[in-house]
């Protein structure tokens, strides 16, 4: 484990030093992908100006479920560029697995290792800027568990984000062309999840409720954090899945994934 | 050195070895890419079909065939990337697809199509990521580099990154690479591949030192058959999946090299010449060259007959080359007449 972590760091602080040669392109990006995420919460705070609230969410309440979104979304980027499903795709074709099974470490640690995006650091700390904004915006009451258990959701939500790139990448295997239908889920999830649940109709929540259980992940512990009432009536368990729902998702991800690499093993493809 | 080697524990074993892809049919013409979503029907090819050999510690072995023989995929499950359709492999006493990891350290492995360098690193870099790849010991990483790059002469690009280096000198690094943690076993696939005269006389060099030095065992596939004449005693030759001939060189030419040449140079003009036991090939002046079946003459029987008849200033027997001789077997399909 500890041998792991520091190949890990060694691996990835390769990576690390041959973005920063690159500087102007660096900073670049680091601005570019931060002025996105003001422009789009810019607007949806334009829109909110106009109607004070959306379905009973405050723009700081907003603001909290978006910046927490974006801020996870950002970290889950930066730390699985290796999976990213698109570019992944194209370094199988190029051989990439034949290199790494190779060597004598874990294939996951190695596409772990073989890239962090730093450049996602603009979203990050955009995101990160809307969420403190929220809570200083916000009169949380604080209460120990609501300390302890915030962290924890942020977690959670990068793993799941983290297990969906995992399963794009692992579809990859198979075939190439299932991407864009992979984005709709980690993209489309990630916007979705920006907006409180009840703006939804009702197939749609029950799609992320059942079937993508997105809603735990931050939906409920925002009702949670907020003080919000259930608008839908479920069990106050509910409010504690968050955990359950990243690292299962996270788990069935690098499990899919060790599933198709054995698979390209079989087949050689 | 065979007489030692037979009698110890083989290093690769495999025995009916086959493995087969099985390849969806695509459809053409109007509405063919919807068939292809659904269509179910594949073609199963045999890509490695029954393949039995086993190579002793020390050994170098050619492994030969045309394009599409099977012999990438022997390699491919020789070094656990790919988990054959059947039959029985142990490389050291391991399963390479199974045991992967304990297993890879052991081996090592160049592909002469592509790096396993890192593309952007300087080459010095990429092997000081893989001492802690491999928990190389420092002391001997610092040996074993010393040794490789003086003999591979890597110094002059060291420092230069990968994607920069001529096709010569990555095949330099990438082999210094695969050797640092002193596996016992290396695989080359096309070794040589796209390099000059001069370039590929280096790496052949290179592979005999570590093999005499290191006691390092060799298994190489190739076009070149210079690299197998150069490097093996051993030949393995393999043509749509199975393995035609597994034996010495020297036997191969024997047996399926034919035509050997005699070239003669006359001392006067012979417009009609005749030998008994070989066909004139060639003329050029006073020169001609004859050819002739080794099974039904020796060369100084057909040179005593000569030289009864004409007056012979200077003359020379050719031998078939190993490139020729592959030739004749691929074109004729000599192997699959004599089983």
């Amino acid at each position: 484990m500890l041998r792991s972590l520091s190949l890990y760091w060694r691996l990835v602080g390769v990576q690390i030093r041959a973005q920063l040669q690159y500087r102007t392109n660096f900073w670049f990006d680091v601005i570019t992908a931060g002025m996105m995420t003001i422009i789009s919460f810019g607007s949806l705070a334009l829109i909110i100006q106009r109607f004070g609230s959306i379905a009973g969410w405050s723009l700081a309440e907003l603001a909290f479920l978006y910046g927490m979104v974006e801020a996870a979304f950002g970290v889950m980027d930066m730390l699985f560029s290796g999976f990213d499903p698109g570019t992944f795709g194209r370094q199988v074709r190029l051989g990439l697995l034949d290199q790494l099974m190779l060597r004598p470490v874990d294939v996951v640690l190695q596409i772990f290792s073989s890239d962090l995006a730093l450049r996602r650091l603009g979203r990050i700390t955009q995101g990160a800027f809307v969420f403190i904004l929220a809570i200083y915006w916000l009169d949380i009451s604080w209460t120990l568990p609501k300390v302890l258990y915030l962290p924890l959701v942020f977690f959670s939500m990068v793993c799941f984000f983290g297990g969906l790139f995992v399963i794009g990448s692992a579809v990859t295997f198979w075939t190439v062309d299932s991407i864009e239908v992979m984005n709709i889920f980690t993209y489309g999830g990630a916007e979705m999840m920006s907006y409180p649940m009840n703006i939804y109709s009702n197939w749609m929540r029950r799609v992320f409720t059942y079937i993508i259980p997105a809603i735990f992940l931050n939906y409920y512990p925002a009702l949670f954090f907020l003080d919000k009432p259930d608008p839908f009536g479920m069990p106050s368990v509910v409010y504690w899945l968050s955990p359950v729902v990243g690292f299962c998702t996270l788990w069935l991800g690098l499990s899919f994934f060790s599933f198709g690499l054995r698979n390209y093993q079989s087949t050689g493809t | 050195m065979n007489q030692v080697s037979h009698q110890s524990v083989p290093l690769i074993q495999v025995e009916k070895l086959c493995k087969q892809f099985t390849v969806r049919k695509h459809h053409l013409g109007t509405l063919a890419f919807m068939r292809n979503l659904f269509s179910l029907q594949v073609r199963v090819i045999k890509a490695v079909d029954d393949v039995s050999f086993s190579i002793q510690p020390g050994e170098i072995v050619g492994y030969i065939g045309p394009n599409g023989a099977g012999k990438s995929t022997t390699i491919k499950i020789l070094t656990g990337l790919l988990v054959p359709s059947g039959g029985d492999v142990r490389v050291d006493g391991y399963l390479p697809w199974r045991d992967r990891i304990a297993y890879v350290r052991r081996i090592g492995v160049v592909f002469g199509q592509r790096t396993t360098l890192w593309w952007d690193l300087p080459v010095i870099e990429s092997f000081e990521l893989l001492r802690h790849v491999y928990s190389i010991p420092n002391t001997r990483f610092q040996q074993n580099l010393a040794e490789f790059r003086r003999i591979l002469e890597l110094d002059e690009f060291l420092d230069t990154p990968v994607r920069s280096l001529s096709l010569g000198q990555r095949m330099r690094a990438d082999l210094c690479a695969a050797l640092l943690h002193e596996p016992k076993l290396l695989f080359l696939d096309e070794p040589t591949i796209g390099l000059d005269v001069v370039a590929k006389e280096r790496i052949r060099q290179f592979i005999l030192h570590i093999n005499k030095q290191r006691q390092v065992t060799v298994l190489l596939t190739t076009h070149d058959l210079s690299d197998v004449e150069k490097l093996c005693e051993r030949v393995m030759i393999l043509d749509q999946g199975r393995l035609l001939f597994d034996g010495d060189i020297n036997h191969l030419i024997l047996r399926f090299g034919g035509q050997r040449r005699l070239v003669v140079d006359f001392v006067e003009n012979y417009p009609l010449i005749q030998v008994e036991g070989a066909h004139v090939l060639s003329r050029n002046g006073f020169q001609v060259t004859f050819q002739f079946d080794r099974q039904s003459v020796t060369a100084s029987e057909l040179i005593g007959r000569l030289s009864l008849q004409y007056r012979i200033g200077d003359l020379q027997v050719l031998e078939p080359d190993i490139e020729e001789t592959v030739r004749n077997i691929y074109e004729q399909g000599l192997l699959y007449d004599h089983e």
